[in-house]
């Protein structure tokens, strides 16, 4: 535990992050003309502009990194390895793939895309869970891995092969193959806030077990909490994050894997800090990228799946390489 | 003496026969046969052209979707024609089993395949995708000569420049002032057509002005047809807007009721047009300007 003026330190450090992305995020988008600035002037098309249009966009990307951010730390908890993440369990191809079925089969179409979209997430994470053993109780990390990338190639590969079934399925499944939060409105915000803000409570409910069952398996059933029960309901909640995040903006990887370990390096391990501070560095995280997103190679918007990817590529590959030992 | 006239004529006429063969394309030069009766075409504007001078290709990049092949087209060309798969990745196995002597293929799609392609047939290269307006009709020419109809193709020319003409003299006086952009737009985005694209041309031609400012960056789809915003629309915001959809509710259908959206100045001033995507966005030529053309006085006659 560190001493608390660093904390303090780090927590005045992490609102900056924050209100320094919701700043970059607003301020920047289609119109050259409209700025934060121009706000003040009453502008009645600025207000618009902001309001309808960067707002939501905004709120959405802090939502998709707090939800992919805790959704990669209960991961992370529950599996106990260090790389787990909704993207590298196949969590988030899972989802893609709920939608695309959504889209194919008249059936689950029925069911709507979004509960597909959970459903998916749910079942390839189930799958991998299987594949590594959780569910006797003794899960082997390269399994858990392995089982990962094998599902979400499968599940991906189910969805490229929806794109040869007719040109406009795939016009509409291309869509969720990258991250995208271009044309988001208040609608897809408000759906993404509601998983956000339970997410987060329950997540913040959860943290006493994830501290137990980071301890190993056999130390939490000493102390008296079933891990199978937390194996669970950590992956039903992870599940409901990423799904909830894929179908409205598609899979965005590397941030599930990259923010609980920035938080770990910052706060510690206790799960009641780490909660918030992942959600907070995750939102922070998916600001920036969005405003980046913008920016790079204007005047044409990035998807902010790739903004991300780039950030997180770099620190996958120095975190693979210094772990020493995956098993 | 007559004699050797007579011989030097003939050497003369073989000489200029072998000289119309040789066609110089985009990506260099290409020895075709005098009169091609096997045509592969892997582009919708190489059947404008050869639709234009009677002419009927073997095999057509049709995507694989035989009704993007307009009956303006199959009315000239039937419908015997082999389809070769999609323009964007067209199959050589078939082009080749169709025992082409002339490809006509596209600088943009095509290039890499140039190679494979000319040792199946003769073949030519020009810019369909990423040309403008002036460049297809340029390009009617060279594949006159190609296809040994050079004399019917100047006069198919100069009759579609005449009906143009007569178009813009249409057109142009209503359109003065006024700024026009095309765009097409699927479930999931907006493509606007920039002014250096084929319609862009077009509409600049016909005397409309364009709000879009070129970037002139990037590749050609992000300098021809560009990722298009509701913000970025609203900054462009030209008077009159014409769509092409491809999907139904398109993603332009979903601004609608947005006060961004109500704001264009072409939504709120009923300026807003939809016209067939297809014929639009991906055929180019002769008769495809002429379609575009009667589309754009249909329009004009509305805002009258």
């Amino acid at each position: 535990m560190r001493a608390s003026p660093a904390r303090g330190a780090l927590i005045a450090l992490l609102t900056c992050g924050v209100l320094g992305g919701t700043l970059l995020s607003l301020a920047t988008g289609g119109r050259s003309d409209v700025g934060l600035l121009s706000l003040f002037d009453g502008d009645l098309l600025t207000q618009t502009v902001l309001w309808d249009i960067r707002a939501p966009r905004t709120l959405a990307a802090a939502c998709l990194g707090a939800n992919l951010g805790l959704a990669g730390l209960i991961l992370q908890s529950i599996t106990r390895n260090p790389l787990a993440s909704p993207a590298i369990l196949g969590i988030n191809q899972g989802a893609a793939l709920g939608l695309a079925l959504a889209f194919v089969v008249p059936v689950f179409g029925r069911v709507g895309p979004d509960a597909m979209a959970v459903f998916g997430a749910f079942g390839a994470g189930l799958l991998t869970f299987a594949i590594a053993g959780g569910f006797r109780g003794r899960m082997d990390a390269m399994r858990l891995i392995l089982g990962g990338v094998a599902v979400g190639a499968f599940s991906y590969a189910m969805v490229r092969f929806t794109f040869t079934l007719e040109d406009d399925i795939a016009r509409s499944v291309v869509r969720w193959t990258v991250g995208d939060i271009t044309d988001i409105r208040w609608v897809e915000t408000t759906q993404l806030a509601f998983s956000t803000l339970p997410g987060l409570a329950a997540a913040l409910a959860l943290s006493q077990r994830l501290n137990l069952i980071s301890l190993g398996q056999d130390a939490a059933q000493g102390l008296g909490a079933d891990p199978r029960v937390t194996l669970f309901l950590g992956m039903m909640l992870a599940a409901v994050l990423a799904g909830v995040s894929v179908s409205v903006a598609g899979p965005i990887a590397f941030t599930g894997l990259v923010v609980p370990h920035l938080a770990r390096f910052l706060f510690g391990g206790e799960h009641t800090v780490l909660v918030p501070a992942v959600a907070a560095l995750g939102a922070g995280l998916m600001l920036s990228a969005d405003g980046l997103s913008k920016i790079l190679t204007a005047p044409v918007e990035a998807p902010i799946g790739v903004v991300a990817a780039l950030i997180g590529a770099p620190w996958f590959l120095w975190l693979a390489v210094r772990t020493k030992d995956l098993e | 003496m007559r004699r050797l006239c007579a011989v030097s004529v003939l050497l003369g006429l073989c000489a200029t026969a072998v000289a119309a063969g040789e066609i110089s394309h985009d990506l260099g030069t290409t020895t075709v046969p005098d009169d091609p009766q096997r045509i592969v075409v892997l582009e919708f504007s190489y059947i404008d052209a050869l639709a234009s001078v009677g002419v009927a290709p073997v095999g057509i990049a049709d995507d694989n979707k035989r009704e993007r092949v307009i009956p303006e087209y199959t009315a000239v060309i039937g419908d015997e024609w082999v389809s070769v798969g999609t323009r964007k990745t067209p199959s050589l196995e078939i082009i080749a089993s169709l025992a082409p002597d002339l490809i006509i293929a596209d600088k943009n799609r095509h290039s890499e395949a140039y190679g494979t392609l000319s040792e199946i047939a003769p073949t030519i290269v020009l810019d369909s995708l990423g040309g403008d307006y002036h460049a297809s009709v340029d390009q009617m020419t060279v594949i006159g000569e190609a296809i040994g109809k050079a004399e019917d193709m100047a006069l198919r020319v100069a009759e579609h420049k005449a009906t143009m003409a007569e178009y813009v003299a249409q057109i142009a006086p209503k359109a003065e002032g006024l700024s026009a952009q095309f765009g097409v737009t699927n479930a999931t985005g907006l493509w606007l057509h920039s002014p250096v694209s084929y319609n862009g041309s077009l509409l600049e031609m016909f005397g409309f002005s364009s709000t879009m400012e070129p970037d002139g960056a990037g590749g050609l789809y992000e300098k021809t047809y560009v990722p298009t915003t509701l913000e970025q629309l609203s900054e462009i915001n030209p008077d009159i807007l014409i769509f092409g959809e491809y999907a139904d509710p398109s993603h332009v259908d979903s601004w609608t009721g947005e006060a961004l959206f109500d704001g264009l100045s072409a939504v709120s001033d009923g300026t807003v047009f939809n016209v067939t995507a297809h014929n639009w966005s991906r055929l180019r030529g002769m008769l495809a300007a002429e379609l575009t053309a009667a589309d754009l006085v249909e329009i004009m006659d509305k805002i009258d």
